[in-house]
């Protein structure tokens, strides 16, 4: 048998001791602080690392507005060229339309005039076939 | 001819080539082209092939007159028009009309319709080129009072085609009225030159 056994008042005296309360020590707050304060920067850092934090950076931030200008510009160009290319589309087949006009409207012509003077020319005689008959 | 001369005869030929070649079907006189100067009106086509089939695909597909041109125009080599209307007649000469003519005058060409008329002095000639029994080619000269008119269209064209051709994009179809009065006109239908 121990000695805190053979005497209870021991053991009380050794938990009282073991569970007294002590004041933090020293700069235990600041400590607490300072790890706070490095694992938000650490979160930060990581944050940075994404795509979008590349554009933090000027020579990137000024290439992606130059491509975009650049996109843009070559954008109206296209959209610009296709509208010139359908307006002279438009006038070529205005052209196309107009020469087919004409051309339908001189046939027309030719075949007025050709029927005008079939029609007006006198319908041929019928011959007489029929045998003579003798006298 | 001077060195000169000699050096820019290439590069005169070189800038005239487009136009040697433009010409090649239908050749219209200096005289004939000068006549702008002169017309009231006057209406210029040059459509070569690439040309055509370019415009073509501007043709809308839900308009039927457009559809038919599109078909029309669908094989065709080349469409060349040249129509010039007058104030006044007499502003060309039968001579300046005689030199056109005078060009498909020849084996491959055949003259289909030419029609002579005293009363009202229109005259028109229709020739066709032929290749293995089809028609590969159409020249329309028509010469009226105010109005000379010249049409070549090049390319493959099949009969029906024709007949859309005389009797679509607006213009009626044609109806024989009996005529009383007596005939001034000579027609030549047929006529193989």
């Amino acid at each position: 048998m121990t000695e805190t056994n053979k005497n209870p008042n021991l053991l009380e005296d050794a938990l009282r001791n073991a569970v007294r309360r002590e004041d933090a020590p020293e700069g235990f707050v600041l400590k607490v602080l300072a790890r706070a304060e490095q694992q938000n920067s650490a979160a930060n850092d990581a944050q940075r690392t994404s795509w979008l934090s590349l554009f933090s950076q000027p020579a990137l931030r000024w290439s992606a507005v130059a491509a975009v200008t650049i996109a843009m510009a070559i954008g109206t160009i296209y959209y610009r060229n296709l509208q010139r290319q359908r307006a002279e589309g438009e006038a070529a087949k205005q052209q196309l339309m107009l020469a087919l006009r004409i051309a339908g409207s001189k046939l027309q012509l030719a075949k007025e005039k050709v029927n005008e003077i079939n029609t007006s020319r006198p319908e041929p005689q019928p011959q007489n076939s029929s045998p003579r008959s003798r006298s | 001819m001077s060195t000169k001369t000699c050096k820019l005869v290439p590069f005169i030929l070189l800038l005239a080539f487009p136009a040697i070649l433009r010409a090649q079907e239908l050749k219209l006189p200096p005289g004939v082209e000068k006549l702008a100067s002169k017309a009231k009106e006057t209406v210029e086509v040059n459509m070569d092939g690439p040309m055509l089939h370019w415009a073509s695909k501007f043709l809308s597909a839900e308009d039927p007159e457009e559809r038919k041109a599109a078909k029309l125009v669908a094989n065709l080599k080349g469409i060349y028009v040249r129509s010039y209307e007058f104030s006044d007649e007499g502003a060309y000469s039968a001579a300046d009309v005689e030199v056109v003519r005078a060009q498909f005058r020849s084996p491959e060409w055949s003259r289909v319709v030419g029609v002579r008329s005293e009363r009202d002095g229109d005259n028109v000639d229709v020739f066709f080129k032929l290749e293995n029994e089809k028609i590969a080619g159409i020249v329309i000269i028509s010469a009226e009072a105010k109005e000379l008119t010249f049409v070549n269209i090049i390319g493959p064209l099949e009969v029906d085609q024709l007949a859309d051709l005389g009797g679509e994009f607006g213009i009626p179809k044609l109806k024989t009225k009996p005529q009383s009065s007596k005939p001034m006109a000579k027609a030549d239908k047929g006529e193989q030159k």
